[in-house]
């Protein structure tokens, strides 16, 4: 009977994840469509994104290195995955170009204040490739997920850029 | 013209019932309306005769504005009988073009119509400017618009109103906005949402909301967007309403199932004990029918329904095992794998988990130990 009874319980909690579907789905759906009009009305600068193919939650972007900086020039792509709670939860955003950069871990997770606990539903994606954008020209190397090139980066800047230039010659070109 | 109103003004100090009969003029809606029965109640509450308030009606007829410092001077002017200075005043202005002002404790919207008319060319102009989302002067601003649905297209500055007036979170308009402490604007539902998900913040600039979860629909706001925005507000409500009855009848059969149950357990679990009497003689028989074994989850979910924070009170009373629970979980997974058969057929196979055989097992499980159940329950009374 405690066995039965515990099998019970934990394929109850299950279900309730699979089976019920949550209002939030087509709330977070409805919110991502009117982003990809608001993208494209307004493109932020050197940036472009939409869907990947049929998934309105699976996006693929665009940023183009920013002028003046090691990676001008480069052509970085960015993989963008909404969680089904969207507007609630910070969408995932994994560079799919390599990258020489503090903030960017070697799978290629941005790792970013917005993007974890400081993320706010008022946020979107354009806010977001703004603020990934932002961080071609100041790498936040206080909060790096690579202490080696944040390190780098503030002992020896010119060498930081000069493997970040590096790379992106390499890679995103 | 003004004979004739001095006229009805006489006939009104007499009976100020009658003062519908001899106008037929284009006022007679203007004095119709004059002095609602609201408006009188009030203010024989506040102390004030007939005359006084008709004298104070004769002075906030003609003035657009209406404010304390005009009942301050009719109180005063009841209690002076001359009313001279105030006649050669009305005269002095019904020379003009009279501007109807409804004297109505309802009609807010009116005195605000003649002001917002008038700031209307200076607000578009403050608009096309491009003021970019400074919470506060924005919200005042739309505030004041005013109410004309049909004015809506025409607006110049439609577009820059309705970026104002979405909501950050879902970005469409505002639905039943709820303003935070800080003074952004959000959908009631979306702010609680945000509040539950993501902590107690304002989503635009962090600050923390005291209490998330007692949103209070922002009226003023709500009121200026359904004028504003009727199509989309319709649009909004409609889809709604549609999506809470899809979900209530096919998306999530078990949500609906509770509904149905909410309205049956409450005379169900009246007699609890012929229940699990009956309970008994159906584990002893043992059969494995379907329309019992549904029968039979049906009643144990009608446990869980009332052990659900709503409808406690049933339970509370008596100490409830908690392998009861367990027991009803199984039950209701029971529930769900016959829910999953006879909604969506046979043919999508890999939502079904369990084979028949286990299946049949697993019914005959659960009858062990509901079989088990009333015995324990029994045993602690």
């Amino acid at each position: 009977m405690m066995i039965s009874g515990g099998g019970g319980k934990s394929s109850w909690s299950s279900s309730t994840s699979s089976w019920i579907p949550t209002t939030s789905v087509s709330a977070s759906g409805k919110r991502i469509q009117r982003e990809m009009v608001e993208l494209n009305n307004d493109p932020p600068p050197d940036c472009s994104a939409g869907p990947k193919g049929d998934n309105l939650y699976h996006w693929i972007a665009t940023i183009i290195g920013t002028p003046g900086t090691p990676y001008q020039g480069g052509i970085f792509f960015l993989d963008i995955k909404f969680p089904s709670d969207y507007p609630f939860k910070p969408p995932q955003v994994v560079f799919k170009t390599r990258i020489y950069h503090c903030n960017v871990d070697p799978d290629g997770l941005v790792s970013m204040g917005i993007l974890k606990d400081d993320w706010s539903p008022a946020l979107t994606i354009t806010k977001v490739l703004r603020e990934v954008r932002s961080i071609f020209t100041n790498p936040d190397h206080y909060n790096a997920v690579v202490p080696g090139i944040a390190h780098l980066y503030s002992g020896d800047r010119a060498k930081h850029d000069g493997i970040a230039a590096e790379w992106t010659v390499r890679f995103a070109k | 013209m003004e004979n004739k109103r001095m006229a009805v003004n006489g006939e009104q100090k007499r009976s100020p019932r009658s003062q519908k009969i001899p106008l037929t003029d284009s006022n007679v809606q203007n004095m119709a309306t004059l002095l609602s029965p609201r408006f009188k109640s009030a203010a024989a509450m506040a102390g004030w005769d007939e005359e006084a308030l008709l004298l104070a009606s004769l002075i906030v007829e003609d003035t657009p504005v209406r404010d304390s410092k005009h009942k301050k001077r009719s109180l005063l002017n009841s209690s002076s009988p001359s009313t001279n200075s105030s006649r050669i005043r009305r005269t002095w202005r019904t020379s003009r073009q009279p501007i109807p002002v409804i004297l109505d404790l309802d009609a807010e919207e009116t005195p605000k119509k003649e002001s917002g008319r008038k700031k209307k060319e200076e607000r578009a102009g403050v608009n096309n400017e491009g003021r970019k989302g400074g919470g506060g002067d924005g919200n005042e601003s739309k505030e004041k618009n005013p109410g004309a649905p049909s004015s809506s297209s025409a607006l110049p500055c439609i577009d820059k109103l309705r970026d104002e007036l979405s909501c950050a979170i879902c970005l469409e308009i505002c639905f039943e906005p709820s303003t935070t402490p800080c003074g952004h604007s959000f959908c009631r539902k979306c702010l609680r949402s945000a509040a539950d998900k993501c902590g107690k913040k304002c989503p635009k600039c962090r600050q923390l909301i005291s209490n998330g979860r007692s949103c209070t629909v922002n009226t003023v706001l709500w009121n200026t967007i359904q004028l504003l925005f009727p199509q989309e507000i319709e649009a909004r409500e409609a889809a709604r309403s549609l999506n809470s009855r899809q979900q209530a009848q096919n998306l999530s059969p078990q949500t609906a199932f509770y509904a149905n149950l909410r309205n049956t357990s409450i005379q169900a679990s009246g007699g609890a004990s012929s229940r699990n009497n009956s309970r008994k003689s159906v584990a002893v028989t043992s059969t494995t029918q379907e329309d019992e074994d549904a029968a039979l989850a049906r009643r144990l979910q009608r446990e869980i329904v009332e052990q659900s924070p709503g409808t406690t009170r049933m339970r509370t009373r008596r100490g409830v095992p908690t392998s009861q629970d367990q027991d009803a979980a199984l039950a209701l997974r029971l529930q769900r794998e016959e829910f999953i058969q006879t909604f969506r057929g046979s043919s999508q196979e890999q939502t079904i988990r369990l084979p028949s055989p286990s299946f049949a097992r697993a019914n005959l499980r659960a009858m062990a130990s509901r079989a088990m159940n009333p015995r324990t329950r029994d045993r602690r009374r």
